[in-house]
C-alpha cells in the first residue's frame, strides 16, 4: 500500500526542483534569451548551451547523441542535410531562373499577373523544397523584372515571402517546424497532405484575392516595357541541361519516395539521403567538398544545439512542469488546447524564431498527452485521435505565424535583406502592414478549418 | 629592389564626399606619366589618411544591381540597362562605393611581397605607406612588369 | 536451450540480406580503392542503399551505438576542425614554423630535425593534415631561402606527422575510432603508445641524421635570410591567438582528465569549439563551419552505416571466426598478425575504412573467445588490450609506407608538385617504406616486450 502511494506520488511529482533542475532551466532560459536578443549568433549560443548541458552532465553525451527521446533528432538533421545537398547540386543548373523567367513570360509582362503567378510558383516550390532556397532564387529575378517593368519591387517581394510561408505549411518537407513535428509525432508525408494541404489551398486562394484587391489597380506598366520581358529567352537560363535532367529525375524519385515513405516504412531522412547520395553519384563530382560545404551548417548546428538544450530540460522535468501548467490552464479541453496552441504559436512565431519554439513545444505536447492518457504509449499515444488536431494546430500556427513580421521567418529576413541591398529598404512596419493582417486572416481561417474538420464534422 | 624603389608618386586623390559623377570626371582628366591622361583608379583620403581606393571595378560594382551578383541573370538584361543604372547611381558618394579594406605595403616591402599580394587579391595597384601610415606612393602592376623585364634583360646581358 | 545454443554458434544466416549487404560492402570498398568515384560519394550512396534496402533501419543507423554512426568520433572530428579553423587565420602555425627555423640558426640539418619534432608534437595534439598543410608552405619558403632541395624536408615532415599522430587518442583518425569503440581514454593512449612513439621518433631522427647529415650544407649568407625573418609578423590576430591558445589548453587539459571526469572526448572537444566560437564573437559562423572537412565527415558516417549493415547481417562475425581459425586463439600471434597486416594494408589503402572494419571484427573475435564477458570487461580484457594497441600502431605507422598511405603524404606530395618539385611514388616509397618497416619492427618489439614478456 505504501509502495503504491509512493509510486503514485512519484508519478504526480515526476521531478525534483534540485540544483540540476535549476541549472538546466537557467541554461535553457539564458540561451533562449540570448538567441532572442541577437547579441550573439544563434548557432553559437545553441552550440555553447548544448556543450554546457553535456559538460555539466545534465545530459550524458550518450543520451544527447543516441537516445531519441532526449537527444538530437537525426531524422530531422539528415532530412535537412539531404534536401540541402540535392538543392545545392541543382542550383547551378539554372532551373529556378528558368522557372522564374518562364513565369514572368507566362504573365505576358503584366505586373498583376506576374505577381499572381510568382506567388503560386513560390508556394508550390516552397511546399516541395525549402522556403529559403525558393525565395533566395526567385527574389533576384523578381528584382530584375521589376526594374525591367519600372515598377516598385517591394510588393512583389513581400507577396513572395508570404506565399512561401503559406506554401511551406502544406507538406512535411515544406518548413522546418513540419519536419520536426513529423519526426517527433511519427506523422508521414501523406498525413500532412491529407490534413494540411486542403487548408493551405484555401489560404492561397484567399491570399491571391487579397493581393488582387490591394494591388490590382496600382500596378500598371507601359507596353514597350512589357516587351523587355517578352524578349527574354528563358532557355538561356539553363546552364547544364544534362545535370538538370539528372536533378529532376532524382527530385522526382525523392518526391515519390516521400509520398510512399509511410507505406514503405522508410523514414523521410532515408529518402532524402538516398536522393542526395544518388544525385552526388550521378553528378560524377570529384569534389563533393563544395556541395557539402554549401549546406546551411549554421542552421544544422542550431538544430543540433537546440535538440540537446531541449533534451536537457526534458530530462530534468521542466517541460513536464510546463505541460502540467498548460493542462491546468485548459483543464484537459482539447479544443481549447488546440486553439491556444495555434494562436500562441502564431504570435510567438511572428516575434521569435519558430524553430526553438517548436523544438520546445513538441516534447511539451507529448508530456501533456502522457498525462491525459497515461495508459497509452508509442504510436497509440502520439497519434491519439484527440491529439492529432493539436499537432496540426501547432504546425499551422508556427508556420503561418512567420508571416506576422519581417523577422518571423527566414524567407522574410532574406527578402528584406535582398531588397535593402538593391536599395529598396522595407521597413519593419511596412512589412508588418502587409504581413500581420495576412497572418491574422490565415490563422483565423485555419482556426475555422480545425474547428470544423476535427470538432464538428470529425473526419 | 623594394617597393620604394619602384613606386610612382601620387598626384591626385579623392575625398569620400566626392560624388561618383565627379570622381569619374576627375579620373578621366587625371594625368598619368608623360602625355597620358586618364587613370583607372584613385586613392581616397579622409583627413590626409587613407580611407579607401576607387577603381573602375568598384564603380561597375556600384552600377550593377545587387541581384545580378546573386544569380546568373546576365542573359536577361536589355539594351540600355547599363546606361540607365549608371544614371541612377551618379549621385552616390565615393565613400559608399570605394573599397575600404585597402591592401597596402610598407616602403621596405620586397617586390615579391608586392607581387604576391597583387596576384592573391587580383589587384592592379598597391598604395605604399611610410612608418606613420601615410601614403607616399603607389606600386602599379606595370612597375612589377618593369622589374621582370629588367631581371630578364640583365641576365641576357651577362 | 538447444535452440539457443544453436543460435549462438550460428549467429548468422547466409540469406538474401546477408548477400546483399556483403555485395554493397565489397562493391563500395572496391570503388573506394579504385578511386573512380569520390570516396565520400561511394560511402554515402552505399549507406543510403543499406537504409533503403532495410538491411539497417534508419533508427539503428543513427541511434544504436553498435550498428550505426559513432557520433563520438564524428563530433570529436568536427569540433577539433572547428577549433583549428578558428585558429588558422591567427598565423600561429606560421609563427611556430619561422620560429623553429630561426631556432635551427638557418642550419638545414638542424632545421629538419626541429621541424620533424614540431610536426610530430603538433600532429599528436591536432590533426596531421592541418599540421602538414600549414608547415609545408613555410618549409618550401625556407628551402628556397637556403637554396636546398625541399623534398627531403617535406617527406621527413610527412613521416614525422604520421609517427607523431600515433601517440595520442586525438592524433590520428584510427586512434579516435579505436578509442571510441574500445572505450579507451586519452591517458591510456599516452600510457601505452606515447612511450613507443618517443623511441620511434628518436630512431627516426637518428636515421635522418645518418642519411642527410653530410649532404645538407648551405652558405652562411643564405642562413642570414632566415635569421632576418621576424616571426612576429606572422601573427595576424594576436587577441584571437590568445583566445585560441586558451581554449586549446582547456581542451587538452580536458582530454587528459576526461577519463577521470567521465566525459566522452567529443564532449570536451564540443565544449572547446562552442567556447571558442563564443569568444571569437563571430556573427558569421557559416564560414568556419563550411570549412570543416565535410567530405571526410560524411565519409566516416557512410562507412559507419555500411559497416553497421555487414555487422548486422553477420559478415564481420564470419570474418572474425575465420581469423580465429587462422590464429587458433593465440593472442600474441593475433596481435602480430594485426599489426603487420594493418601496416601493409594502410600503406596502400585508406586506413579509415580499414579500421572501421577491424574494430567490430576484433570485438566479435573477443566475444567468441570470452563469451561470458561483456561491456568494458570484454573491451578492456587485459589479453585483448595489446590487440588494440597493435591495430593502432599498425594502421597509423603503416601510412608511412607509400605516398598514398596517409592524407599527410598526399598533401605533401601535392604541395611539392605545385611548387615544381615532383615527388614520384617510388621516391616517396624509397624513404617511406624502410621507415615504415623500421617503425613497425620497433613496435613489434615494444608490444612483445611490454605485453608478453614484461607484462606491464
Amino acid at each position: 500500500m505504501t509502495q503504491v502511494t509512493q509510486e503514485a506520488a512519484a508519478a504526480s511529482q515526476p521531478f525534483v526542483m534540485d540544483t540540476v533542475f535549476w541549472t538546466a532551466t537557467t541554461i535553457f532560459v539564458l540561451a533562449y534569451a540570448v538567441i532572442v536578443s541577437e547579441k550573439v549568433h544563434k548557432t553559437v549560443v545553441a552550440l555553447f548551451g548544448a556543450a554546457l548541458m553535456l559538460v555539466l552532465k545534465i545530459l550524458e553525451q550518450y543520451e544527447a547523441f543516441h537516445v531519441e527521446e532526449l537527444g538530437v533528432d537525426w531524422n530531422v538533421i539528415f532530412l535537412l542535410i539531404g534536401m540541402m545537398t540535392i538543392i545545392n547540386l541543382m542550383r547551378p543548373t539554372g532551373f529556378f531562373e528558368y522557372i522564374a523567367i518562364k513565369s514572368a513570360k507566362a504573365g505576358k509582362g503584366d505586373p498583376m499577373r506576374i505577381m499572381t503567378i510568382f506567388a503560386l510558383v513560390t508556394a508550390v516550390l516552397s511546399a516541395l523544397l525549402d522556403n529559403v532556397t525558393t525565395v533566395l532564387l526567385l527574389a533576384p529575378v523578381t528584382l530584375l523584372i521589376a526594374d525591367a517593368l519600372e515598377v516598385d519591387p517591394v510588393p512583389f517581394l513581400i507577396v513572395e515571402a508570404l506565399a512561401s510561408n503559406i506554401g511551406g505549411t502544406a507538406t512535411l518537407i515544406g518548413d522546418p517546424p513540419n519536419i520536426m513535428i513529423a519526426s517527433k509525432a511519427k506523422l508521414d508525408f501523406m498525413d500532412f497532405i491529407y490534413n494540411l494541404t486542403p487548408v493551405v489551398i484555401v489560404l492561397m486562394v484567399v491570399l491571391l484575392v487579397v493581393v488582387k484587391i490591394v494591388f490590382g489597380k496600382k500596378l500598371k506598366t507601359r507596353e514597350e516595357l512589357k516587351e523587355r520581358i517578352m524578349q527574354m529567352n528563358e532557355k538561356e537560363a539553363i546552364k547544364d541541361p544534362l545535370m538538370l535532367k539528372k536533378s529532376l529525375f532524382v527530385l522526382g524519385l525523392v518526391l515519390v519516395g516521400f509520398v510512399f515513405h509511410g507505406t514503405l516504412h522508410l523514414q523521410p531522412a532515408t529518402v532524402a539521403l538516398f536522393g542526395a547520395g544518388l544525385l552526388l553519384l550521378l553528378s560524377g563530382t570529384h569534389d563533393p567538398h563544395h556541395y557539402l560545404a554549401e549546406v546551411e551548417w549554421p542552421t544544422i548546428f542550431f538544430f543540433i544545439g537546440l535538440f540537446i538544450l531541449v533534451g536537457g530540460v526534458v530530462k530534468v522535468g521542466l517541460i513536464k512542469l510546463m505541460s502540467m501548467k498548460m493542462l491546468d490552464l485548459t483543464q484537459g479541453n482539447l479544443f481549447a488546447t488546440s486553439m491556444i496552441v495555434m494562436w500562441f504559436s502564431a504570435i510567438a512565431s511572428a516575434i521569435v524564431d519558430n524553430i526553438p519554439y517548436v523544438a520546445t513545444m513538441n516534447p511539451l505536447i507529448i508530456d501533456m498527452a502522457k498525462q491525459m492518457w497515461p495508459q497509452e504509449a508509442g504510436l497509440a499515444l502520439l497519434r491519439h485521435p484527440d491529439l492529432m488536431p493539436v499537432w496540426w494546430s501547432l504546425a499551422l500556427g508556427a508556420c503561418l505565424g512567420g508571416n506576422g513580421s519581417p523577422i518571423g521567418a527566414s524567407a522574410n529576413v532574406i527578402v528584406v535583406g535582398m531588397a535593402e541591398r538593391a536599395g529598396k529598404k522595407i521597413s519593419f512596419m511596412r512589412f508588418v502592414a502587409y504581413g500581420f493582417p495576412i497572418m491574422l486572416l490565415t490563422v483565423f481561417i485555419s482556426m475555422i478549418y480545425v474547428w470544423l474538420r476535427y470538432y464538428v464534422l470529425k473526419f | 629592389m623594394k617597393a620604394k624603389d619602384v613606386m610612382e608618386p601620387i598626384t591626385e586623390t579623392l575625398s569620400p564626399e566626392t560624388t561618383l559623377k565627379e570622381a569619374v570626371n576627375r579620373m578621366k582628366v587625371a594625368r598619368r606619366g608623360e602625355g597620358w591622361t586618364g587613370v583607372k583608379g584613385m586613392i581616397v583620403l579622409d583627413d590626409g589618411k587613407l580611407a579607401g581606393i576607387v577603381s573602375i571595378k568598384d564603380i561597375l560594382r556600384a552600377i550593377i544591381p545587387s541581384y545580378m551578383r546573386l544569380t546568373e541573370l546576365g542573359e536577361f538584361t536589355w539594351d540600355g540597362m547599363l546606361e540607365e543604372m549608371t544614371k541612377k547611381v551618379a549621385g552616390k558618394k565615393v565613400g559608399e562605393v570605394m573599397t575600404r579594406d585597402v591592401i597596402t605595403v610598407s616602403e621596405d616591402a620586397p617586390l615579391m611581397e608586392c607581387a604576391d599580394l597583387m596576384v592573391k587579391h587580383s589587384l592592379q595597384r598597391l598604395p605604399v605607406l611610410d612608418k606613420d601610415k601615410r601614403v607616399v606612393g603607389m606600386v602599379y602592376i606595370r612597375d612589377l612588369y618593369q622589374a621582370i623585364v629588367q631581371a630578364l634583360l640583365d641576365k641576357e646581358g651577362e | 536451450m538447444t535452440n539457443e545454443a544453436a543460435a549462438a554458434t550460428q549467429p548468422f544466416v547466409m540469406n538474401a540480406s546477408f548477400w546483399t549487404a556483403t555485395v554493397i560492402f565489397l562493391l563500395a570498398y572496391a570503388l573506394i580503392v579504385s578511386e573512380k568515384v569520390h570516396k565520400t560519394v561511394v560511402a554515402l550512396f552505399g549507406a543510403a542503399l543499406m537504409l533503403v534496402l532495410k538491411i539497417l533501419e534508419q533508427k539503428e543507423a543513427f541511434h544504436v551505438e553498435e550498428f550505426g554512426v559513432d557520433w563520438n568520433v564524428i563530433f570529436l572530428l568536427i569540433s577539433m576542425m572547428v577549433i583549428i579553423n578558428l585558429m588558422k587565420p591567427t598565423g600561429f602555425f606560421e609563427y611556430i614554423a619561422i620560429k623553429s627555423a630561426k631556432l635551427g640558426k638557418g642550419e638545414p640539418m638542424r632545421i629538419m630535425t626541429i621541424f620533424a619534432l614540431v610536426t610530430a608534437v603538433l600532429s599528436a595534439l591536432l590533426d596531421n593534415v592541418t599540421t602538414v598543410l600549414l608547415l609545408a608552405p613555410v618549409t618550401l619558403l625556407i628551402a628556397d631561402a637556403l637554396e636546398v632541395d625541399p623534398v627531403p624536408f617535406l617527406i621527413a615532415e610527412a613521416l614525422a606527422s604520421n609517427i607523431g599522430g600515433t601517440a595520442t587518442l586525438i592524433g590520428d583518425p584510427p586512434n579516435i575510432m579505436i578509442a571510441s569503440k574500445a572505450k579507451l581514454d586519452f591517458i591510456s593512449f599516452i600510457y601505452n603508445l606515447t612511450p613507443a612513439i618517443i623511441v620511434i621518433m628518436a630512431a627516426f631522427l637518428f636515421v635522418l641524421k645518418l642519411i642527410f647529415g653530410k649532404r645538407l650544407r648551405v652558405k652562411p649568407e643564405l642562413r642570414q635570410r632566415i635569421l632576418e625573418m621576424d616571426e612576429r609578423e606572422a601573427i595576424k590576430d594576436p587577441l584571437m591567438l590568445k583566445k585560441s591558445l586558451f581554449v586549446l589548453a582547456i581542451v587538452i587539459t580536458g582530454f587528459v582528465l576526461h577519463g577521470m571526469l567521465g566525459y566522452e572526448p567529443a564532449t570536451v572537444a564540443l565544449f572547446g569549439a562552442g567556447l571558442l566560437l563564443l569568444l571569437s564573437g563571430t556573427h558569421e559562423p557559416h564560414h568556419v563551419l563550411a570549412e570543416v572537412e565535410w567530405p571526410t565527415i560524411f565519409f566516416f558516417m557512410g562507412l559507419f552505416i555500411i559497416i553497421g549493415g555487414v555487422v548486422k547481417v553477420g559478415l564481420i562475425k564470419w570474418m572474425s571466426i575465420e581469423v580465429l581459425a587462422l590464429t587458433h586463439g593465440n593472442m600474441f600471434a593475433t596481435s602480430m598478425l594485426i599489426m603487420w597486416f594493418s601496416a601493409f594494408a594502410s600503406a596502400f589503402v585508406d586506413n579509415i575504412p580499414y579500421v572501421a572494419t577491424m574494430n567490430p571484427l576484433i570485438i566479435d573475435m573477443a566475444n567468441q573467445i570470452w563469451p561470458h564477458l561483456q561491456g568494458i570487461k570484454l573491451l578492456h580484457n587485459p589479453e585483448l588490450m595489446p590487440l588494440w594497441w597493435s591495430l593502432a600502431l599498425g594502421a597509423c605507422l603503416g601510412g608511412n609506407g607509400t605516398a598514398i598511405g596517409a592524407s599527410a603524404n598526399v598533401i605533401v606530395v601535392g604541395l611539392a608538385e605545385r611548387a615544381g618539385r615532383k615527388i614520384t611514388f617510388i621516391r616517396f616509397m624509397a624513404y617511406g617504406m624502410p621507415v615504415m618497416i623500421l617503425t613497425v619492427l620497433l613496435s613489434t618489439v615494444y608490444v612483445w616486450l611490454r605485453y608478453y614478456v614484461l607484462k606491464i
